[in-house]
């Protein structure tokens, strides 16, 4: 009796499944004599005709976006945040969709000669969104000063701030306001830096030094009265109409912004969840990001949604860190076998599908600096071996261990590939270990210098060499997790910090990359490329390497 | 009936006690679990005198019975913290309207189960000795057996993509009398699908148990010998003494629907409580964890406490507390 339950239960789930696979290859089938017959026209026709999707607006764009946490210009520091602060806010001068420097709501600007004092010129059609008034000098001060008050809990006001005169002390409380922000008049804004830097530009593009309407933020903090935010009266381009936590974001135009092209959208809905491809293959969505699972599929030139696609490169570097403090990699030698160990050509071309580009030196291309003829640390396994015996052979590496953020089963293709090189190459006979961390203790590790070797990306806050190398490198920065200190390297990156002469200062840049790379505190792996579907009735949208305004030259024609 | 009223107050003294223990241990939790949101959010572009700083004026760096204290205190006033996640916003504002969601479509996930369940539980003890009952049963053992991760992309592959009959995932609203709703729309049929199959298969197996038990009973047998029709005999005398026992499983069959929202709302894009929670905890939003935890474990003490005494009035057999006879 017992057995013939068992059959039986057996039969119905085994029924069950023939059912539904069978459901499964009848849809496959038929699914792909369809897309086949009607190759002619457009994928997506049955999907349009659907009725019921969201009520639709004329000339409305519909992206996916990242959930962010603030939309508070003082304390965003992270990128999903930052994209629609651009758009909303906006600051004294900004990057255009070429990543020119473009004068914002300041018109104009001055240098002095020492490099030293900027001198803005405000323009005075500048209104905020609720049209009561313009945008004063006085606005500015008040708003990067607020950034800068220990009292906003901002983890990022001073790091893009802090070459401002006066500014320690306003954060120290030695100060009660920053002595190197002046408002002359309405119209004028003098910034006093402690050096001539010249990147100091390109950090005001940053949403810190964007202009809050002091009437509206009060006294509040980044964790507390940030009611204002649901609906802030700013100077973007767009106006923040709706954010619903988790669930989307809706923009509409600013109809008294001062720029051209002024918007031309109706509405931008960013939907915050959800499969952003599957999304767009239904229609949801007008433009979305294609991973490294479906790429293949769509860089098939057969493949209908093949047209549209684009690529384009992002201003960010995928890096091995090594703790050059602790043994077995405070050995250069041993630092420069893996490095000579690994194949960054299969690596990007096979594992992540060209998705990426191989990385020689730490400057991505496209940044000011990129030095197209760095040779760097070639692929070259006999001499990787070599080198791996000189510092006493393959035992040294035995307790090495690789950390990296993620909470998977397994630590992902890239790292696999990496270890499985290693171990190849170098003869090792063992696996190097990877051990997975969560995201926050993960950068508890790196603050605190407790691991031999980490995987991690820098990604672009401006597009200066200045970004990358100073800030990671230099023996003294916060953010040099890799503990390297080459004096020549130090003297080389501040002697760039204040040289006025771009050709001069990109050279001392090269050199010190130069250094860097015979160095190897960092393996660079790979640079990461952006890439999106769009839809063809989507007009002059472009993928930006890093978040800067861009939603008000695009347009529809549907 | 008195036992009953004493029982309840009992219940009900215990529950605060319940409560501050459940707290404590997530506080404790949440503030000694290594790194806290100020680390995290300041990301890889971090100066750690800033973020010491930070940690120093919001309380961070106290000794815990302060900050447990603090939490307390605020919280009898009717304070619940504020979000980090959504930096600032209360976090009843936060979480209250997706508690509204997952209640939403996990009702209608138990009704279904129930209206599925029942009825085919029933039929197949009915079937004893047939093939159909075990058959009946196994088809749907089969969707408990897949977990809905591998579920809910299929559905998703084949419905949305495939046949382009429902969307991907998401939830919408329409409002009614200042109520957002968002089961009438039909993207509600694919969470409704994930949940609903596999929770039948073991209300199905314990409706089955419950009439096989029932239909041996002697009031069974001589409701047959008076010669009352089968269909009446079913439903009067077995259904209704086999669904008794069935209601104890309601409040352990809801908390395991909460449970599963955590997988369901992340893959679906749901904007539910249980993808919150996971959010919450992976960005240590120590004041919305906390009250996820406290809301859950309310509900749960709530649903057990109605579950027993419901019981005990439809069932005069039991006697709660052991008192009384």
């Amino acid at each position: 009796m017992q057995t013939r339950r068992l059959v039986l239960v057996l039969t119905g789930i085994a029924v069950a499944t023939i059912v539904v696979i069978g459901v499964l290859v009848v849809v496959l089938v038929a699914g792909g004599g369809d897309s086949k017959g009607s190759s002619g026209t457009p994928k997506e026709s049955p999907g349009t005709q659907t009725p019921s999707l969201p009520e639709r607006v004329q000339g409305e764009l519909r992206l996916v976006g990242g959930d962010p946490i603030t939309l508070d210009p003082a304390c965003a520091s992270d990128v999903a945040s930052a994209e629609y602060i651009v758009e909303i806010y906006s600051g004294l001068v900004s990057f255009d969709k070429d990543l020119k420097m473009v004068p914002d709501i300041a018109q104009s600007w001055d240098v002095s000669p020492d490099g030293t004092v900027y001198t803005f010129h405000l323009r005075s059609n500048a209104l905020f969104h609720d049209s009561s008034r313009r945008v004063t000098a006085a606005d500015f001060k008040f708003s990067m000063e607020r950034a800068l008050n220990p009292r906003t809990q901002s983890t990022v006001g001073e790091v893009y701030l802090d070459d401002i005169v006066g500014a320690k002390e306003f954060i120290n409380g030695k100060a009660k306001e920053v002595s190197g922000i002046k408002a002359k008049d309405d119209n004028t804004l003098e910034i006093t830096i402690d050096q001539p830097k010249p990147y100091f530009l390109d950090k005001l593009t940053y949403p810190t030094a964007y202009v809050v309407d002091r009437n509206q933020v009060g006294d509040s903090t980044c964790f507390k009265g940030t009611d204002w935010t649901r609906n802030p009266n700013a100077t973007g381009p767009f106006k923040l109409k709706e954010w619903a936590l988790g669930e989307r974001i809706e923009l509409e135009p600013n109809s008294n912004y001062y720029l051209d092209p002024k918007p031309s959208l109706a509405r931008v809905t960013y939907v915050l969840s959800g499969s952003p491809l599957i999304m767009y293959e239904n229609n949801e969505v007008d433009i979305s990001p294609v991973g490294i699972n479906d790429i293949e599929r769509i860089r098939d030139p057969n493949e209908p949604l093949h047209a549209q696609f684009v690529e384009s490169d992002s201003l960010n570097t995928f890096y091995i860190g090594f703790n050059v403090k602790k043994p077995p990699f405070d050995d250069p030698n041993v630092r420069k076998a893996l490095a000579m160990a690994t194949d960054k050509e299969l690596l990007a071309s096979n594992i992540l599908k060209a998705l990426v580009v191989p990385a020689k030196g730490i400057l991505p291309p496209n940044m000011p600096g990129y030095n197209a003829g760095l040779q760097g640390l070639p692929y070259d396994p006999d001499q990787a071996l070599q080198l791996l015996d000189q510092a006493g052979g393959p035992n040294v590496l035995k307790d090495a261990v690789l950390l990296t953020s993620g909470q998977g089963a397994t630590a992902g293709p890239i790292l696999d590939a990496l270890t499985a090189m290693w171990k190849e190459n170098l003869k090792l006979g063992f696996d190097i270990q990877i051990q997975a961390e969560e995201f926050g203790l993960f950068l508890r590790d790196l603050d605190e210098g407790s691991f031999q070797m980490f995987d991690l990306g820098w990604v672009a806050d401006y597009p200066d060499p200045q970004n990358f190398l100073d800030i990671k490198l230099h023996s003294s920065s916060a953010n040099n997790e890799t503990n390297y200190a080459n004096p020549q390297v130090d003297s080389l990156l501040e002697q760039a910090r204040t040289e006025k002469d771009q050709d001069r200062r990109i050279k001392l840049y090269q050199q010190a990359e130069e250094l860097i790379v015979q160095d190897s505190p960092w393996i660079p792996l790979y640079h990461g490329k952006s890439n999106a579907l769009i839809k063809p009735y989507v007009h002059g949208y472009t993928l930006t390497p890093f978040v800067i305004p861009n939603l008000r030259y695009v347009s529809l024609s549907r | 009936m008195q036992g009953l009223a004493s029982y309840v107050l009992r219940r009900l003294l215990w529950a605060p006690l319940i409560l501050f223990v459940v707290s404590a241990a997530t506080f404790a939790l949440g503030r000694y679990a290594p790194v806290d949101y100020v680390r995290i959010q300041a990301g890889a572009r971090a100066q750690p005198e800033t973020i010491e700083r930070i940690r120093d004026e919001r309380g961070l760096n106290d000794p815990f019975y302060e900050q447990y204290g603090r939490y307390i205190w605020n919280f009898l006033q009717g304070d619940f913290g504020q979000s980090v996640r959504y930096r600032g916003v209360d976090v009843q504002d936060v979480i209250l309207p997706r508690l509204w969601v997952t209640v939403q479509y996990n009702a209608l996930v138990l009704l279904l189960t129930f209206a599925i369940g029942i009825p085919i539980g029933t039929w197949a003890a009915l079937k004893r000795g047939t093939w159909l009952d075990p058959f009946a049963i196994g088809v749907f053992l089969l969707f408990a057996s897949v977990p809905v991760l591998v579920t809910i992309p299929i559905l998703q592959w084949l419905l949305a993509v495939k046949l382009g009959w429902l969307p991907s995932g998401g939830w919408d609203v329409h409002e009614f009398f200042g109520v957002e709703i968002g089961v009438l729309s039909k993207r509600i049929v694919l969470p409704l699908l994930v949940m609903t199959l596999p929770g039948v298969a073991g209300l199905a197996r314990y409706m089955r148990a419950q009439v096989l038990e029932v239909l041996d009973q002697d009031y069974v047998r001589t409701a047959r010998a008076k010669g009352l029709q089968e269909f009446t005999v079913v439903t009067r005398h077995v259904v209704r003494n086999a669904f008794l026992p069935i209601i104890t499983i309601l409040g352990f069959e809801l908390a395991g629907l909460l449970a599963g929202s955590i997988f369901v709302e992340t893959l679906l894009s749901i904007p539910g409580i249980g993808a919150y929670a996971f959010e919450s905890i992976n960005s240590r939003d120590y004041d919305s964890i906390m009250a996820i935890v406290l809301i859950g474990a309310a509900a749960f003490i709530s649903a057990t406490l109605l579950v027993d005494v419901t019981y005990a009035f439809i069932d005069p057999r039991i006697r709660l507390g052991g008192q009384a006879r």
